[in-house]
């Protein structure tokens, strides 16, 4: 029990059971092969081999979905593949059985091309056609083209992926860590073939998942589940360090090639936009990966016409998806840099241009409804020029730059501002993904206890909430307390995710304890208050003609600044510091958000500066050369909020890091080197390369 | 084979195969959930203990090579009142760690502050970076570092409130 009364949820890797068996998975060696079959030699006494014909056997279902498989058993679809487990009561032996495995196949050409694909590998497609694309390039002053690169990362999460399944009674017990238990109760019942009320999910700690545990927690407690119905007996499968950082879901790549039509001055006319997503073998959320990149594609700035054709593509490798903002930020990088490169070619500044082309009030993008409302685009950019410095700073480096261009002697330094935002918009049409629901209880002895799946977020969030009950309350802290976020005791629930589940809650605690405070005196206690929200989805989500809402309602606002030094031997870039102008609404607690933000900018710049994966080549090695962002390399950090007392309404800000920055630390660099490098991460031999070149 | 070692104060016979890593002996062994086996190279900073009245990564050690050392785990020390010091430093300063760090980032603060009663920035820092896990922004860490030390300070030269 906490200080605050709220339980902490336990570690999967700490919770054991009476009988409980460790479950160790068989992976495939190849990345495309087909007729799978296991072969492995005897077992020792106590241990099992469990095979996909196994689970068939069991009547259980292998298929999740149309392409999620829990076990590959015709086709294998990329390399690490579970194929089968071995289950027994030492981890250590399960392991050693599990890598000595055989797998009979016959081996396939895997496909790894990504951006020039066939057809077969299109995962989603969509489209968008406003204005007259043609009619402006055959009118514009000036016609650039370029393409943008993001590559694949890891996300390093607090404790690597696993989940237990334990018989409690007449239910099965999944125990995992999940950012949404209620994908994972639905999947489970799926494959067992049995009723959702059958399953009930006990969430685990889940740490710092930046959106990277969204569906994938949901198979491997598929997995849990048949062996624990095959055995009897409990199962845990935890996968090893190694295992996590191999075979779980990394941040997609992209490839988004930009070609735009501006006038003399450099205001943008119409953009033709080809954005390609690789989402490795398959990802169930392809469709909202897509679209929110889509969404994100005109940055902040206001465009007329514009033609797009977006896709999800498939390859031979491990699945890749969303981390850290779901697709926003290679859409937001992109649009960025191609404004950088637009300034290059014009002669203009960056922010000049930037300025110049920012959405006003009464246009729109995407033939949505006129912007009724001033976006405080510019209020932000002045403020960030005056907290970073900005105009000296980039006149003097640029003044360097023209006075030693190869930059041998001199300081290699660049500075950059961003502005951008974050929506809790959803674009998929799954019901479930998009209900939040709270439940909040005064009992007896007035203490208030707040039920929602979503209380498996930080301890931020948790206190965020509870300040946000006190003040409707004016009820002590200490008496508020979160049930355990148990699929049995609380309301179904869409995904905690970094952009959106934790302002809804939050405007639904609020919600409830208003409710409460109206009944209080007046109704016996307890009190049981419920409430529910469905974010409303993109109306024509599947039109494919325009998104046909405004896609800053209910946004974030942030402006970033980061400024960057290269070392000059190794070529490394190094951020200086970085600052943040916020505009988030209501801010609950000051500390929280800026603790907060501070931890998400530290992320989002190992997104930057750190290694990223190549699932080719993906080895050991890679695993042990894997570090993110060292502590004493941490820049100095500054965060400013605006116009948070004019508000009532609090709305999320943990993406926002992932949105500006990789886009900031790009332009940031782009002045450093005086070079378009094109993609993020740049490393020092490339760097070098570039600052070399004549 | 038989290990000898004393831990947490008591005499323990542990048994151990020639390749075990000392963390998943003491774990499996005598259950100190406070230990995790993670990243098997050093850099996490969840398996750490004292080994001797050094701070150690016991996934390091060969458990062969304890024998007859003397070892102190987040167990003996959670309640003492250095340890009690730096969680409410910790709170005091809005840095919370998350559950899988929290014991290794109080154990190297407990070293450095043994080491260093006053540590500048840079030392606090370095000595973190033995707990590399991104879930706690290092302002508030230095912070709290800053007010466990002031209290550490406080209570052993007996200094009044000002």
């Amino acid at each position: 029990m906490r200080k605050d009364g709220s339980e902490s949820l336990p570690l999967l890797s700490t919770l054991q059971f009476p009988g409980m068996l460790y479950a160790s998975t068989i992976r495939s060696p190849a990345a495309c092969a087909k007729a799978v079959n296991l072969a492995h030699g005897p077992l020792p006494a106590g241990y099992l081999c469990i095979t996909p014909a196994d689970i068939v056997a069991e009547g259980c279902s292998l298929l999740l979905s149309d392409d999620i498989f829990l076990f590959a058993r015709d086709e294998v679809s990329y390399k690490g593949e579970p194929l089968g487990l071995i289950v027994g009561p030492d981890a250590a032996i399960c392991d050693e059985l599990a890598q000595s495995a055989r797998a009979d196949y016959e081996e396939e050409e895997p496909s790894l091309e990504w951006e020039s694909f066939s057809s077969s590998q299109i995962a989603y497609r969509y489209e968008i056609d406003y204005g007259d694309v043609d009619l402006a390039f055959s009118k514009s002053a000036n016609i650039e083209k370029a393409v943008y690169r993001n590559g694949i990362f890891d996300h390093h999460y607090s404790e690597p992926m696993g989940a237990i399944a334990n018989w409690e009674y007449d239910k099965i017990a999944i125990y995992c860590a999940s950012q949404w238990p209620s994908h994972v109760q639905q999947s489970v019942a799926t494959a067992m073939k049995i009723a959702e009320t059958d399953v009930v999910v006990k969430p685990t700690n889940l740490g710092k998942s930046l959106d990277g545990r969204l569906w994938f927690p949901s198979i491997v407690a598929c997995q849990a589940a048949m062996a624990a119905k095959i055995c009897g007996k409990p199962v845990k499968i935890l996968y090893t360090r190694e295992e996590d950082f191999l075979y779980t879901p990394k941040q997609a790549r992209s490839a988004v090639t930009i070609r735009s039509a501006s006038d003399e001055q450099g205001k943008l006319q119409a953009l033709d936009v080809k954005l390609i997503i690789n989402i490795g073998s398959y990802n169930p959320m392809a469709q909202e990966l897509v679209r929110q990149a889509v969404a994100a594609i005109t940055g902040i700035y206001f465009c007329p016409a514009m033609r797009l054709e977006a896709y999800a593509i498939k390859s031979n490798i491990i699945p890749l998806g969303a981390m850290g903002s779901i697709g926003a930020t290679h859409a937001f990088f992109s649009i960025e840099a191609h404004m950088n490169h637009l300034a290059k070619i014009l002669e203009k500044t960056p922010a000049e241009l930037k300025i110049l082309n920012m959405m006003p009030k009464g246009l729109s993008n995407f033939g949505a409804p006129p912007l009724s409302y001033e976006i405080p685009f510019s209020k932000i950019h002045r403020q960030l020029e005056k907290m970073s410095d900005y105009r000296r700073k980039y006149a003097s480096y640029e003044l360097v730059k023209k006075r030693d261009p190869g930059c041998r002697e001199g300081v290699v330094r660049g500075i950059a501002l961003t502005v951008g935002y974050q929506t809790g918009r959803s674009y998929s049409d799954q019901p479930m993904i998009n209900t939040y629901s709270v439940q909040t209880t005064l009992d007896r002895n007035l203490n208030l206890v707040i039920s929602t799946q979503a209380s498996i977020g930080s301890d931020s969030l948790k206190a965020m909430w509870k300040s946000t009950a006190e003040a409707a309350l004016s009820i002590s802290g200490e008496k508020i307390h979160f049930a355990p976020p148990n699929t049995d005791t609380t309301l179904p629930c869409g995904p905690l995710t970094l952009s959106r589940g934790a302002s809804i809650i939050n405007r639904l605690i609020e919600r409830t304890c208003r409710a409460i405070q109206k009944k209080r005196f007046r109704e016996s206690l307890p009190i049981v208050v419920k409430t529910q929200t469905k974010v409303l989805a993109n109306p024509k989500a599947s039109s494919g003609q325009n998104q046909g809402f405004q896609i800053f309602d209910s946004a974030s606002w942030c402006g970033t600044a980061v400024e960057i030094e290269i070392d000059r031997i190794s070529g490394e870039p190094t951020p200086l510091a970085v600052w943040m102008v916020v505009d988030a609404g209501k801010i609950v607690s000051k500390e929280l958000a800026l603790s907060s933000l501070r931890s998400s900018i530290i992320s989002a710049l190992t997104l930057c500066t750190g290694a990223d994966f190549d699932p080719d080549k993906g080895g050991r090695d890679q695993y042990l050369h894997d570090r993110g962002i060292r502590l004493q390399e941490i820049p100095a950090i500054g965060i400013e909020f605006i116009d948070s007392d004019k508000t009532t309404i609090a709305h999320g800000l943990g993406e926002l890091p992932f949105i500006t920055i990789p886009a900031a630390f790009y332009s940031a660099l782009t002045q450093a080197l005086g070079a378009e490098p094109r993609q993020l991460p740049l490393h020092g031999s490339e760097i070098l390369r570039l600052l070399e070149a004549p | 084979m038989i290990i000898d070692i004393t831990v947490n104060d008591q005499p323990k016979r542990l048994q151990a195969r020639s390749g075990d890593r000392l963390v998943d002996v003491l774990r499996k062994e005598l259950s100190l959930s406070s230990l995790f086996s993670d990243c098997l190279s050093g850099r996490c900073g969840r398996c750490f203990i004292f080994l001797d009245g050094r701070l150690a990564h016991s996934c390091l050690i060969p458990a062969f090579k304890a024998k007859g050392s003397t070892i102190v785990t987040y167990e003996a020390l959670r309640e003492t009142v250095e340890a009690r010091e730096i969680i409410a430093a910790l709170e005091k300063a809005q840095a919370l760690p998350c559950a899988f760090c929290k014991t290794g980032k109080i154990m190297a603060i407990i070293d450095l502050l043994a080491r260093n009663p006053l540590p500048a920035e840079e030392e606090i820092l370095e000595q973190l970076e033995m707990v590399s896990c991104p879930c706690t922004d290092p302002v508030s860490l230095i912070a709290a570092v800053g007010i466990a030390a002031e209290l550490r300070n406080k209570r052993k030269f007996n200094r009044a409130d000002k």
